[in-house]
């Protein structure tokens, strides 16, 4: 296996942990007027909820044709993240400071909680950081090349630089223009996942009561 | 040596150099085991084996030992001195001598066999949630798979699936990643973070097998603390905790060496004031310490020859023994003291020797009594106790007449004092009534408060420091110091896996039912499930590859071939790290698991959970010991009855009814007297206190019966009586002024107890002969 022990062991609950810092940034690069990192992390303060669809595509090598997959997104300040896919199959995952649950079809709830498992939540004063807009330590895990591509485009690239992050992508890349629309990330082994973020809305400011349910678990 | 043919036969001559060529015998036994002595000083040594359920005596020592060799260090270096701090100390760790091997940070090469190990393993090395879905089909494995091949951050790629089709490696890196706890592989030490963010590097080291004894324990405890003192030094702001039960059995192991040295030269300048004034000579001295030598000679042979090792605990109380056994010495040198000009020492022995050999035969059976108590402690303080008596008594009788004809012949000191003392007893009614009736107020007001408490927490101060440092540990790695296990024992290893299986469902439930927090199963299957894994994988692949080709994934075929994992095959490679400590193999097979449980509401279920399955045993230390230490104080209290019933049987035999039962008084009431005090001192009873007073018993036996000679002179007894409370208060006594709980209230009971017996023994007196004061 060319795999170190801790990449192979970078399950769904690291995963979703990264998903959580990239849905921050989601939520950060939202509204982006001014094309300068500190802009877009003062104005993210302002957004408290943020729903989206997402697309992605997962190319691997050695299958013919890449995996396509779907589904709605949901971050809020206050409960956390809430992350379903729908196509092909669903697979929902909610996560907040303290605890985070995968459903699998129709296998019972998988609950990591911070206090029992904290290697699992090793990313998250990294999503806390960004809350905060904190971008002493977005810089202590990557090494940040922000770039303004005219016209509001903007595109941020992410070089891991601690472990086990530098063992697993060799870059991730964000861009977008009002909001964040597209994230790639490049994985050492040469595959490449590719997700584009639609439809986003933060209106209303609040979460509806349906919303509110998602994050019961 | 005409000298001596006239004054002995020619039969004490011999029995006095076979006694001679017995014990040269025992030096010469000493000599050889010596330095293979071991000398146990964990207090839980003295838990009986009962303790363990079904597990076999060698392996609750092998594992206690093991256990017992065990440190854990960690480091957290002051922001900015990198890993540089962590590296040195695991350098110096290496340079105490006795310490055994210091585990470090795990090398990429190492990173890289675990990752080879589990791989070529992966059929045989399942872990509990793929077999879960596993032996619901296929569609569950290939669900999973799926979830893993779509999500963008779990990084299944094609290699991997190339491979491993059926994830399973994944499977069981993530289940070992979710039992790691609180620690996590940084650069490849294990770290942990506190509150503060601050980073902590765990170290583990283990004392050498040879050196765990007391004076190396300790030599290495002071490396440590020096070596510490220049780490911090030299990495300002550098903290490091430690843990182990060295840190906890050297601070004991110095309070006692402490205790012993101090109260040890008290003693030592008390005995050697008081039978330098009596007697003006120092051969009374010299025999003192002779029969006290010969009985320690004879105790400790004896316990080793049978038990193989010392307890620490019993030398303690060994000193009990250099008490009593002076008795018989100072009986037969009072008399020769007083009597040397009128009798020969032939004729001194004769006139003692009833008495020494019926107290000395009821000392011994109230000693024997407690060898019934499975207390390993118990049995070898009353071999200790019966051998060294014995021959401690056979000293005085062999060798003493010949050796004390230089003594110098006295009067009574204080003879008037002594003289209206007994006659006080005799003839004045407030005397021979009142102070008994006076001791019976004091016994029943005390026994009125008397406490009791079986808390073994009591009976040894805790040292915060030691234990402040553990428990900050345990917070940090998640690894605790609960002392509560299961121990799966086999006659293979491979029974001993397959009952290890069979519980884990039990365990699972338990946990369910909230009575236990988290267990830690080693991650080894047997060779039957082995099989049955590989049965199920072979089911459940045909789906799985169809649900792979489904979405793509159309060039893979799992291995399936058996990819048998040997526990012997385990333990010797990098994956067992951690684990090898837990498993415990004997030379004839047998071998066992051990399992540490922590967060335990219920300890009594799981102990009834272990005894509903074979080959299983539930380890809940302090429970056992809070619980045990009550049953055997019952135990020793009935013991105690039982030998009170049994020497009264054996004083109304020899003595009629009313002699009989005047002789027992002063036992019976300084036994209460004993119980009394402690309960006024503010101390609880324990069984400690419940053994001191077994002792009590002996001693007010042999005043009563020094008393209740027919050969005897009163004043005579009253003097050696004298004599010996004061030497045993002089060395039992000083017992009192211990640092360990547990043994100054054993010091309070016996002093108060002896006292009391003491004060009474006068009302053995046999009235008949009334006017030979």
């Amino acid at each position: 296996m060319k795999k170190p022990l801790f990449g192979a062991a970078l399950h769904t609950g690291t995963a979703a942990r990264l998903l959580a810092v990239l849905a921050a940034m989601l939520t950060l690069m939202g509204n982006a007027q001014a094309l300068q990192l500190e802009d877009l992390q003062q104005r993210f303060a302002q957004q408290p909820v943020v729903r989206a669809h997402f697309d992605q595509l997962r190319t691997i090598s050695g299958i013919a044709r890449p995996l396509h997959s779907a589904g709605e997104l949901l971050i809020a300040r206050q409960n956390g993240l809430w992350w379903q896919q729908q196509q092909p199959f669903t697979l929902t995952l909610i996560l907040n400071d303290s605890r985070m649950v995968q459903i699998t079809g129709n296998q019972p709830p998988e609950v990591i909680t911070a206090e029992g498992n904290p290697q699992m939540f090793r990313f998250n004063h990294l999503l806390r950081a960004l809350f905060q807009a904190d971008r002493a330590v977005l810089e202590q895990n990557f090494t940040l090349q922000f770039t303004d591509r005219g016209q509001d485009n903007w595109q941020l690239i992410l070089i891991p630089k601690a472990s086990p992050l530098d063992k697993l992508f060799s870059a991730i890349t964000l861009t977008g223009q009002t909001y964040l629309e597209h994230i790639q990330l490049d994985d050492k082994q040469g595959d490449r996942t590719a997700i584009t973020f639609s439809q986003q809305r933060t209106e209303p400011k609040f979460l509806s009561h349906d919303e509110q349910q998602r994050f019961i678990q | 040596m005409t000298n001596n043919s006239v004054l002995f036969s020619k039969f004490y001559l011999r029995c006095a150099a076979a006694w001679l060529a017995i014990c040269l015998g025992l030096l010469l036994t000493l000599a050889v085991m010596l330095p293979r002595t071991h000398i146990n000083s964990s207090v839980l040594a003295l838990l009986p084996r009962q303790a363990m359920g079904p597990v076999a005596p060698e392996i609750y020592d092998g594992f206690m030992q093991r256990l017992d060799r065990q440190l854990v260090w960690m480091v957290s270096p002051a922001p900015g001195q990198g890993l540089q701090p962590v590296t040195d100390w695991a350098q110096r760790l290496a340079t105490v001598s006795g310490m055994g091997a210091v585990k470090g940070p795990m090398t990429d090469a190492q990173q890289r066999q675990w990752g080879e190990f589990y791989f070529q393993h992966r059929n045989a090395m399942l872990d509990a949630a793929t077999r879960a879905r596993l032996s619901q089909g296929g569609d569950a494995q290939a669900d999973w798979i799926m979830t893993q091949l779509y999500s963008a951050f779990a990084g299944v790629g094609g290699g991997e699936l190339r491979h491993d089709p059926l994830l399973l490696m994944r499977g069981s890196q993530i289940a070992l990643q979710q039992s790691a706890g609180r620690l996590t592989l940084e650069n490849g030490w294990l770290m942990s973070r506190d509150a503060q963010g601050r980073q902590w590097y765990l170290l583990h080291g283990e004392l050498a097998a040879s050196s765990y004894d007391m004076r190396s324990a300790h030599r290495v405890v002071t490396q440590l603390a020096t070596l510490q003192r220049q780490l911090e030094a030299r990495w300002p702001g550098t903290q490091v905790l430690s843990r182990g039960t060295l840190f906890y059995s050297d601070r004991a192991g110095q309070q006692a060496k402490h205790d012993l040295s101090t109260l040890g030269l008290a003693t030592v300048i008390g005995v050697l004031l008081l039978v330098g004034l009596v007697f003006r000579s120092l051969l009374p001295l010299a025999c003192c310490a002779l029969s006290v030598a010969v009985g320690a000679l004879a105790g400790t042979v004896a316990c080793l020859l049978l038990f193989g090792e010392l307890h620490l605990m019993t030398l303690v109380m060994s000193i009990s023994i250099v008490g009593i056994s002076a008795d018989y010495t100072l009986y037969y040198l009072t008399e020769r003291l007083v009597h040397g000009r009128q009798n020969s020492p032939m004729a001194s022995l004769r006139k003692v020797l009833p008495a020494l050999l019926a107290a000395l035969a009821t000392t011994v059976a109230a000693y024997l009594i407690m060898v019934l108590a499975p207390f390993p402690g118990l049995r070898q303080l009353a071999v200790f106790a019966a051998t060294g008596l014995s021959a401690a008594c056979l000293t005085v009788i062999c060798w003493y007449p010949l050796l004390v004809r230089r003594l110098p012949v006295r009067p009574v000191p204080a003879l008037p004092v002594i003289r209206a003392w007994l006659t006080a007893w005799r003839h004045r009614k407030s005397v021979r009534y009142g102070i008994p009736l006076a001791m019976m107020l004091f016994i029943i007001s005390g026994l009125m408060q008397l406490r009791v408490s079986d808390d073994i927490a009591e009976l040894q101060a805790m040292p915060q420091d030691i234990h402040r440092q553990e428990q900050q540990i345990t917070l940090l790695s998640g690894q605790g110091l609960d002392q509560k296990w299961f121990v799966v024992t086999g006659d293979n290893e491979e029974q001993t896996l397959q009952r290890m299986e069979r519980l884990a469902p039990a365990l699972a439930e338990a946990q369910g039912k909230g009575w236990l927090r988290e267990y830690r199963l080693p991650p080894l299957a047997s060779l039957a499930r082995q099989n049955q894994d590989r049965v199920l994988l072979a089911q459940a692949a045909p789906t799985v590859i169809a649900r792979l080709r489904a979405v793509g994934v159309d060039t893979v075929t799992p291995d399936l071939n058996p990819m048998t994992v040997t526990p012997a095959a385990w333990r010797e490679s990098v994956v067992s790290e951690g684990w090898r400590l837990l498993w415990l193999s004997l030379p004839g097979g047998q071998s066992a698991v051990l399992i540490p449980v922590s967060g335990v509401t219920h300890s009594q279920a799981l102990n009834h959970l272990a005894q509903t399955q074979p080959g299983v045993g539930w380890v809940d230390r302090k429970t056992d010991f809070d619980r045990l230490f009550a049953a055997y104080r019952h135990k020793l209290g009935a013991l105690l009855l039982v030998s009170l019933a049994a020497i009264a049987l054996s004083f109304i035999a020899r003595q009629g009814w009313r002699q009989g039962l005047l002789s027992l008084a002063p036992t019976v009431l300084s036994l209460g007297a004993g119980l009394s005090a402690l309960a006024w001192g503010g101390h609880a009873l324990n069984l400690f206190s419940m053994l001191a007073l077994v002792l009590v018993m002996g001693i007010g036996i042999n005043y009563s019966l020094f008393f209740a000679n027919p050969r005897g002179t009163p004043t005579t007894s009253m003097l050696a009586v004298t004599l010996a409370v004061m030497t045993t208060s002089l060395t039992l006594g000083m017992l009192v002024f211990s640092h360990t709980q547990a043994i100054s209230s054993f010091g309070m009971v016996l002093c108060s107890g002896i006292f009391a017996a003491y004060i009474l023994s006068p009302l053995a007196l046999p009235t008949a002969q009334g006017n030979d004061l």
